[in-house]
Order: structure tokens, then sequence, then C-alpha cells
């Protein structure tokens, strides 16, 4: 482990104030000691960083798939005081809201396997990669509904059912989007982008649910062995990049405004109480609204090309559910034994509520807010619940992925995308993307192995797993 | 015209070394442009923007976000460009063309210019940059 590094237990480290200078509070984070021999000390430096920043409460924390990002690490989490605290975009990240949704089938194994004209389907109908376009002509009036009401504006316009609202974090809106505060380049990016998926590490994949760990909350998820299922991982595209880019201009001018001292400009902020802090909110929020109704989207045009290939109902896909990954949020918790509202940043990490929290579907009371933790391609993904130790622990946080451990110049150095789709078409796994690059970028082996994350977080109890999912058919942003 | 890739597992990192700072500016757009859209870039249309910022960093991030910002709206892909800064203010005469799918298809969208691990450093032969591009 990096030198300065406190153990606490087995998969439990502190990052101690004083490791750099200015930390108001101590960092924390959660990795197995083999996990531990990939940290890089720039993702630790980075999780310092965020326990200089005002009004922090408790512990700077990263989740098991921490790395290096810019601001906060990935899988960075930290709750803000409301008196005195701030609000970053760098603790968000310039995707904001990415994130992933589940969605089960009527289907079994053998319907899809092999089944190319499934994943070629699905490729040519939702709109992928570097400078893809939208056939959806949205207007500068259902843009800003979009904005303003999420996933709800999807459900209403034809792209979904209002049951699949019940079943997203936040129900697929969040409240105090103020599209005001969304520049004019912004809309000029999101109004092509309704419905596309992007690139990178974006996908949408069909899925075959492999193992059960936990058949109580399994069957209350509508989860069961075998099951066909499918995950999109997307967030608010264009839209989301401009608001971040916009708001860190505006948030530098405020850190200076308002004196506040940090070691990294990606982390200007300003206090949640000024202006500037409430107009980055406002924006975020609607940048994370325009991310849930693309994934609605998404899931709608999955649904129709689901529906036409089988011949089933598109009632019986049902969401599982929808998590944002990347995301500052106003939410209750427990600090010292008083609830109290705080200002949550998740940055690559997944609210994760336990058992009996007000803001998760009253179905799954008893049982957790269903967790979606997405594998790299070729890899398995999981679903875990949240649990009540996360909301003691963490503010009710997990983590979100597996976490790079190699770059994409190095990815493409030893495997060719070729290669790498004929590998996994071995293991009975069709790729589709619209170039070779996005899936040497993105081969198994760049990633942490998602297992031993998932594990952890299971170990630690801040989340527990229930089922596994691999991947039979994926499409490559 | 130069710049190389340097290892960082989450994103791109580049570095770019030129004699002076309108030449290094022109070395980050080259980098950004090969990282989305690849080498196979022409210029057979033109564009000029203005930006102004505070200090150096600032100028480099804000003139990169404007350059994504284009480039996406405008559906180009920039070859290469003429820049003039002085005072804080950047000038640029951009070159380049409509993104064509069968060869501008094979980068990595660029999410954002981040100043985490940006620095532009001088000595008395020029000017070093480092940059993260958020892929």
């Amino acid at each position: 482990m990096i030198e300065g590094v406190k153990r606490i237990d087995t998969n439990e480290w502190e990052v101690p104030e004083g490791f750099i200078p200015g930390m108001r509070v101590p960092g924390r984070f959660f990795l197995s000691e083999s996990l531990g021999e990939s940290l890089e000390p720039g993702a630790l430096q980075q999780l310092a960083n965020v326990a200089t920043m005002p009004g922090i409460i408790k512990n700077a924390l990263a989740m098991p798939d921490i790395h290096w990002g810019y601001g906060f690490p990935i899988g960075g989490v930290a709750a803000f005081s409301l008196e005195d605290g701030v609000i970053s975009p760098g603790g968000v990240g310039f995707d904001i809201n990415c994130g992933v949704r589940l969605m089960t089938t009527p289907l079994s194994f053998a319907d899809v396997s092999g089944r190319r004209d499934l994943v070629d389907q699905l490729f040519h109908a939702v709109p992928t990669g570097v400078g893809a376009k939208s056939s959806l002509k949205l207007s500068p009036r259902s843009l800003d509904a979009m904005m303003t009401t999420g996933a709800r504006w999807a459900v209403e316009n034809g792209y979904g059912v209002p049951r699949d609202l019940v079943r997203c974090e936040e129900s697929g809106c969040m409240n105090g989007a103020d599209t005001r505060h969304v520049s004019a380049k912004a809309r000029q990016r999101g109004i092509p982008q309704g419905g596309t998926l992007g690139s990178g590490n974006h996908f949408l994949e069909v899925q075959v649910v492999r193992e059960i760990f936990d058949p109580v909350a399994a069957e209350a998820f509508g989860i069961r062995e075998g099951q066909v299922c499918c995950m999109i991982h997307c967030g608010s595209r264009g839209l989301g990049h401009q608001v971040c880019t916009d708001h860190v201009k505006l948030l530098e001018a405020a850190t200076k405004k308002y004196q506040i001292k940090l070691p990294d400009r990606q982390l200007a902020c300003a206090p949640l109480t000024s202006p500037e802090g409430r107009e980055y909110f406002g924006a975020m929020a609607a940048a994370a609204n325009y991310a849930w109704a693309n994934r609605q989207m998404i899931t709608h045009t999955t649904r129709q090309v689901l529906s036409t290939l089988f011949r089933i109902d598109y009632e019986d896909m049902p969401l599982v559910y929808d998590v944002a990954h990347n995301v500052a949020k106003f939410e209750d918790h427990v600090v010292d034994g008083k609830s109290m509202k705080v200002c949550v940043h998740r940055k690559g990490a997944t609210r994760a509520f336990g058992p009996g929290s007000a803001d998760i579907p009253p179905e799954l009371s008893s049982i957790g807010q269903p967790v979606i933790i997405p594998g790299s391609m070729g890899t398995s993904s999981y679903i875990l619940r949240g649990t009540e130790t996360a909301m003691e622990r963490t503010f009710g946080s997990t983590c979100h992925g597996a976490g790079r451990i190699m770059s994409r110049s190095q990815a493409k150095k030893r495997m060719s995308g070729k290669e790498v789709t004929e590998n996994l078409l071995k293991e009975g796994i069709i790729v589709r993307a619209p170039h070779e690059n996005a899936i040497a970028d993105e081969a198994p082996g760049v990633y942490k192995p998602s297992d031993e994350v998932v594990r952890v977080v299971h170990d630690v109890g801040i989340s527990r797993l229930v089922a596994r999912l691999s991947p039979v058919g994926v499409i490559k942003g | 015209m130069s710049f190389t890739e340097l290892p960082h597992t989450a994103d791109v990192k580049i570095r770019a070394c030129a004699p002076t700072l309108d030449a290094l500016f022109s070395d980050a757009l080259d980098a950004l442009m090969q990282v989305m859209y690849g080498k196979d870039r022409k210029g057979r249309v033109s564009k000029e923007i203005d930006v102004e910022s505070s200090d150096n960093e600032a100028l480099l991030a804000d003139f990169l976000s404007e350059i994504l910002f284009i480039s996406e709206v405008d559906r180009l892909v920039f070859s290469r460009a003429d820049i003039r800064i002085a005072g804080g203010k950047l000038h640029a005469v951009l070159e380049g063309e409509p993104f064509d799918p069968s060869r501008h298809a094979g980068g990595s969208e660029v999410k954002g210019i981040s100043y985490s691990g940006m620095s532009v450093t001088r000595d008395t032969n020029g000017y070093m940059l480092d940059i993260i591009f958020d892929v």
C-alpha cells in the first residue's frame, strides 16, 4: 500500500489528515489488498484534495473501483453541509448522470444465443459512437421539458410505461432543475443527441442471469436464473459535458470571490447557499434529467426491437432499476446521531439506499434499493442491494463499476479490435461497434476484475450481492 | 508539431513541446483531433475563432472546449490551426473538413478538458504542455 496510508480493517484504509496540507477530515477508502496493487498515487492525492473542501462531513470517501480521474477520484463520494459546504462540478464529472439501467425480458438464454440478427438490429436501431446522430428532431420546447421532467417526459411522449418511472432513482426526474442556467451551447448540443448511446465505455448489452446469490431479493427485483436482460449504460451526452464546462468556468470565478483555497482547479466550487452554487445545481439537475430521458428512449428502442423479433409484449420487459453514478444530490443522512440534509457528490459511485428508505420503491422497502454494477465488455455485471451499513458508513453509496487498469493506447497495442471480437465470439459473445478501435479500447483485461470489486463492497457490507449476469450480445458506443 | 501520449489508465494524457505558445496550442488542437477522429484529417474549409481568458491554462481549456463545441455542432474535423496569442487573447484560423464516418469514426469522444493534470511550463528554449482529455 502507498506510504502514509493507514489500515483500518481488512478492506478499509485511511488517508490521515496531514497527508496533504489543508485536509479538514481524513480520507477513507475500501479496497482489498490485491486491488491495492493497482492503486495509483494520483487517485489517493485526489481523495486527499477532496478532504480539503469547505464543509465536508466525516470523510472524503472512495469505493473499491477508485482510480485516477479529474477533480474527485473516480469512485469518490463526499457529503457537504448545507450551511457551510460547497458544490463542485469536479465532484460530478463531465458526463452528468452517467448511469446504468437493467430491464428484464421473458426470454431465456436459448432464445438469444447466437442470434446475430438481434445484435445487428439493436446496433442499427440505437445511434452509437462518435458523431452519431439521433433520427429524432427535438424542438427547443421538448428539450426544455426533457430537462425539467426527465424520464417522465419520455414516458408521456410514448417512450415507456408509467411503471418505468417508479423503478428509477429519483423516479427519473430530479427536483430543482433550472433550465435558465443551461447555456445556448449546451442546448445546441442536446437537441440532436436525444436517444443516442455515445462512445467510450457506454454500451447496450443483452445479458443472461447466470447466478443468484440472494433468492428473496432476486424475486423481489423480478430476476430469475437463465433469464435474458438488457443493460444500458450512458449519460447526458454533449449537453451534460457543456453544462460541466460552462459551470467550471463560472465556479472558478466564484472560488476566488468566496476566497476558497483549493489544491486543484478542477475542484472549482461555490457555497451551496450562493447564487453560483444554486445555478450549477439547477443546470446539473437539468442535465441529469436529460440523461434519464435519454436512457428511457434507448430502453424504448430496445423494447421495440425485442418485441418485433421475438413477438413479446412491450409490457413484459419491466425495468429492474435505473441508477445515476455521476451526480450531486440533497439527501437525508444521519450524522453524529442526528438526521440532517446534506449534499452528497457521487463521482463514479452508486447510490445504495438500504431497507426502509423513503426514497426507494415501496415494494422493495424490505429489501433495499437495486444497485447495478456494469462489468467490462465480456465480463460479468452484478446486481446488488443497498444496505443499512451503506447508510451508516458511506452516505448510502457503493462502487459503480470495475475501474480501468490499462490505458487505451496500451489496450490497442496489446490486441486489435478484430482479435478481441473473435475471442469473445468463441465465448458466445457477439460484439458490434461503429469501429474496431472502440472494441480494443474496452477489451476484457483493461478493467479491474469486477468480481473482486463487488466482493469487497459485499464483504464490507455497503451493498450485498443479489445476482450475476454475463453478456451474450454487446453494442459498444 | 509534436505530441506524445503518456500513460493514463482512465483518460488520455498528452505531452507537447513547442518553441512558442502559439505552436503549443496548435499541437494541443492536433492531439485533441487525433484522439477524437484519427490521423486522416484534411483542410477543406476554414473557420476563425476568438477566445479570451485569465491565464494560459484557462485560455487552453477554453480554446479546446470551444473546439469540442464547434466540432460537435458543426460536425467539423480540424486538421490544423494558425494561432496567435497575445495579452490573454487567442485568435485561431482553423482548417478542417466535414465529419466523414468512413474515415473519422475510429476515435474516442472527448467529454471535456480538465484542469486536473494540466500544466503549461516554459524554459529558455520553449514551452511544454501536459493535458488530460476526459474520454
